[in-house]
């Protein structure tokens, strides 16, 4: 594969990304917002399945391997498992109305090109436009976070945000070592398992989700 | 000895008290004994390689080094004459803490649990092996390892009585002041190291050649608060007072005789070694500075001690005045160090006073503080007010605690004296160079210093008097029996060393040779200081045209002992009759206990002097009968404020908690909105420093 088709695949999977993206943000019911993170991480796997054919780093095929398995089919069937034991409404209820998410998200968007436009060193690599689709993918899966009324769609922005995370790392230095990629996805495996059996357990004892924890205030 | 197997000894000996630890399991008392002897054994060997490094071949450096511990910086040990001379104070009292310490503890606390003893043991290893092998590293890392651990382990000592709620809370203070410090050194090596790409003092050294004036001296003052906050200079001592009490008696004398000394270890290592200039004297905002600290910490820790009624307490505070006495000769030293003109042999002066005056409080305070120890171990008293009337019933004790007293209130012949007027004689040797405001604060500083030897003396009459003379005024002290030999002896071992410091000075000289030689890269002690033979102490001022002073402390001693002697005589001489025994005179009543003059009313005099910075508040309540001419009891509380803590302390303290007051009113306890926050920051962090490059 030449330099020129990787870099129109990884833009092409970056577009992508993003249009995951505005899907979880734009999700009505929780179930949509899992499915489209589970896509971005099938996209992301993708996208190191050709870093790997393209820079014949075998580390990246291991690591697509694990993103395929882990991220795209183990998590989001431990969030499904959660919504379903909760058993409670599965509409998203937003903090703020979703038109002005996605205005605020159009924002983050924009301004993560200009910034990536400024770093000029960073951006001589062969992946093109990773780095700010990566930048925009981890500030959205905070905004996700802030946005979302109920632990689950907490995780969902954790995830996404990590998603963004790795994908900038990977597309901008075409694999970081193995052993950092490996601890980067045990990292959101356990942050997805504890927040999970909190959520199921401060759910069965009081009966509250995260948008009563302002109770707690003295 | 051999210097790296005697390291290797002394290792062994700390690592099997600590082990001795698990001996508790079987017997509280079985782990108490071995892990005393364990330190003993250690301490004994620091005083072989301390002995055999300052007795040896002048400027050797011996470096051992240490297990690989960390990828990124090597570990060694290093030792010269400056790290001998403080193994010499730390294995000094640290023998004698171990022989008194197992019969204080099983005294003071018989009921202590296996568990407690085994704590004890272990932390009172650790803790003086830290000391020791912290004045013998040779690397940043393996510095600020020990530190730390002694920190830790001294935290563990200071709580281990946990009968006391009081220790728990000075405990903390402790803690957090302890490491508000360490964090400063922190910065001020971290810096050093990242320029130098090596931990090790010589990579240091090298790199501090290369920096510029500014960055020099902020790295100094940061190092001289961080140490400064351990070794407890005003105003950063208000963990001093309540930490130290709340520790087992042997253990405040280690503390405050040795740990505050390797807080001054820690600050001529890093300013004189480390920092310094390569060439050149030091900038001259650090000399005066650390003179003046010192002359404040010495005025107002003696200040402070005189109102205190707390035995324990009143010395920490004394370890305030004498750190503070310290720092004035560190300071002096520091002013004259390679001036054109005016340093010479003065520095060398300076600098020796100082490093005898590290020996000798380490001596008298650590014997103070055994004194102490043994007091309220038969008695379970600390307050001076409860007591009274130990002479007679605890004489070794008391006869212990009078030379200790003595010697802190720089009288002669003890050892007090001698580094006292040392320091004098570097002041006014100083004070002739500088000409205009700089010789004003040199003289200020040296009456400063005249004052805080009165008040000591003052203090220690009170201290002295009202703990042991008179009667008792209660029945703890009452029932108070002799402690125990070993305790004595323990005693006793500082006791002779502060009467030979004090008596034969001159061949004390001869370990100050190495350190200050090698520090100062000049003459060393011995060639600047004593100039006839070792009896007689002389400054030697002669080099840079002042006159110098000359005193005898052998002949100053025959003499004392010749007056007593013939004040004696005479006495006996002019005394007609036998002595005839008769009831005291009191105006028709029977006299008590509480005819004898209590601290506080022996205090007030001063506490009336100084109003303005003792602030004394004072309640009296008078219970009467119908009338006012019947009083049937009066109530009297008074108390006097630390400046420090209610000027600045309190304010910080009231600031923060108001701060955090308007932070907790305006949050809003919302999980979206704290995010949404860390996302605006975010961004705004990425536009600012994203766009500028």
């Amino acid at each position: 594969m030449s330099a020129e088709t990787v870099r129109t695949i990884i833009d092409d999977l970056g577009a992508l990304l993003l249009f995951t993206m505005i899907l979880i943000l734009a999700a009505g019911q929780i179930y949509r917002a899992i499915y489209a993170v589970a896509a971005q991480s099938l996209l992301i796997a993708i996208a190191a399945a050709v870093l790997a054919t393209a820079t014949g780093n075998t580390d990246l095929w291991v690591i697509a391997g694990i993103t395929l398995t882990v991220k795209t089919i183990v998590l989001p069937w431990v969030l499904h498992r959660v919504v379903r034991r909760m058993n409670v409404r599965r509409e998203v209820e937003p903090v703020i109305p979703v038109a002005a998410t996605l205005a605020l998200a159009v924002m983050v968007v924009v301004m993560s090109f200009h910034l990536s436009a400024t770093l000029g060193p960073v951006n001589q690599a062969i992946t093109g436009n990773a780095l700010p689709v990566g930048i925009a993918l981890t500030l959205l899966g905070v905004l996700v976070m802030a946005t979302g009324k109920t632990a689950l769609n907490q995780m969902v922005g954790l995830f996404a945000s990590e998603n963004g995370i790795f994908f900038t790392a990977m597309a901008v230095t075409q694999g970081m070592p193995l052993i950092i990629e490996i601890g980067v996805i045990l990292d959101v495996i356990l942050a997805v398992l504890v927040m999970a059996i909190m959520v199921l357990r401060v759910r069965s004892t009081v009966d509250a989700d995260i948008a009563g924890l302002d109770r707690l205030k003295g | 000895m051999n210097v790296d197997s005697g390291l290797n000894l002394m290792a062994a000996c700390y690592g099997a008290g600590a082990l001795s630890a698990l001996l508790a399991r079987w017997s509280g008392r079985l782990a108490l004994s071995v892990g005393h002897l364990a330190t003993l054994a250690g301490a004994v060997v620091g005083l072989g390689v301390s002995l055999s490094v300052l007795l040896g071949a002048p400027g050797r450096t011996l470096t051992q080094p240490l297990p690989a511990l960390f990828p990124f910086a090597r570990l060694s040990l290093s030792v010269d004459g400056l790290s001998a001379y403080f193994l010499l104070v730390i294995s000094l009292v640290a023998v004698a803490a171990a022989v008194y310490g197992p019969a204080y503890l099983r005294t003071y606390s018989p009921d202590a649990g296996p568990a407690r003893q085994a704590t004890q043991v272990l932390a009172l290893n650790v803790f003086v092996g830290c000391m020791a092998f912290l004045c013998c590293a040779g690397d940043a890392m393996t510095f600020l390892l020990f530190w730390e651990g002694m920190t830790l382990a001294s935290y563990v000592l200071v709580v281990s009585d946990d009968r006391d709620g009081e220790n728990a809370r000075a405990g903390l203070l402790y803690m957090v002041m302890a490491h508000g410090g360490t964090a400063l050194l922190l910065v001020a090596f971290l810096v050093l190291t990242e320029r130098a790409g090596a931990f090790d003092f010589a990579a240091l050294r090298a790199a501090a050649g290369d920096l510029d004036g500014t960055t020099r001296t902020t790295l100094f003052f940061l190092a001289l608060v961080g140490f400064g906050t351990k070794a407890g200079v005003v105003p950063l001592h208000v963990w001093l007072p309540r930490a130290h009490p709340a520790a087992p008696s042997h253990v405040s004398a280690l503390m405050s005789g040795v740990m505050l000394k390797v807080a001054i270890y820690g600050l001529l290592r890093f300013a004189f070694d480390i920092l310094a200039p390569v060439a050149g004297p030091l900038p001259s905002s650090w000399g005066w500075t650390v003179l003046v600290v010192g002359t404040t910490s010495a005025v107002l820790g003696v200040l402070y001690a005189l109102q205190q009624h707390d035995i324990k307490r009143l010395l920490a505070f004394h370890s305030v005045e004498n750190i503070g006495i310290i720092l004035i000769g560190v300071g002096l030293a520091m002013i004259l160090w390679r001036r054109e003109g005016v340093g010479g042999v003065l520095a060398t002066v300076a600098l020796t006073a100082a490093l005898l005056h590290t020996l000798n409080h380490a001596a008298f305070k650590g014997l103070l503080f055994l004194g102490a120890g043994s007091v309220i171990s038969r008695t379970h008293v600390r307050n001076m007010e409860e007591l009274g009337g130990l002479a007679r019933r605890m004489p070794w004790t008391a006869g212990l605690f009078l030379l200790g007293a003595i010697a802190i209130s720089a009288l002669p012949p003890l050892n007090g004296f001698v580094s006292e007027w040392l320091t004098f004689q570097a002041l006014l040797g100083g004070a002739g160079r500088f000409h205009g405001p700089a010789g004003l604060v040199i003289v200020f500083s040296a009456a400063m210093l005249a004052l805080t030897g009165g008040l000591a003396a003052a203090c220690f009459a009170k201290a002295f008097g009202v703990t042991f003379l008179g009667r008792p005024r209660t029945a703890h002290a009452e029932h108070a029996t002799e402690a125990p030999p070993s305790m004595i002896v323990g005693m006793a071992w500082l006791g002779a060393l502060c009467v030979a410091l004090g008596v034969a000075p001159g061949y004390a000289m001869r370990l100050l040779d190495a350190p200050t030689a090698g520090l100062l890269h000049g003459p060393g002690a011995s060639a600047v200081v004593t100039a006839r033979g070792p009896m007689v102490l002389s400054a030697g001022l002669t080099a840079s045209g002042t006159a110098a002073t000359a005193i005898s402390m052998t002949m100053v001693t025959a003499l004392l002992i010749a007056l007593t002697a013939i004040a004696w005589v005479l006495r006996r001489g002019s005394r007609r009759g036998p002595p005839r025994a008769a009831p005291t005179w009191a105006c028709g009543m029977s006299p008590t206990s509480r005819f004898d003059y209590t601290a506080t009313a022996f205090a007030k005099p001063l506490r009336f002097v100084f109003a303005t910075l003792y602030r004394p508040r004072r309640e009296v309540i008078r219970e009467t009968a119908g009338t006012p001419y019947v009083v049937r009891r009066i109530h009297y509380a008074g108390e006097v404020v630390d400046l420090a803590e209610t000027q600045i302390y309190h304010r910080v303290q009231r600031g923060i908690s108001s701060l955090s007051q308007s932070i907790r009113a305006r949050s809003t306890g919302r999980i979206h909105g704290y995010i949404g926050f860390v996302l605006a920051a975010l961004f705004v962090a990425l536009l600012l420093f994203g766009v500028d490059q």
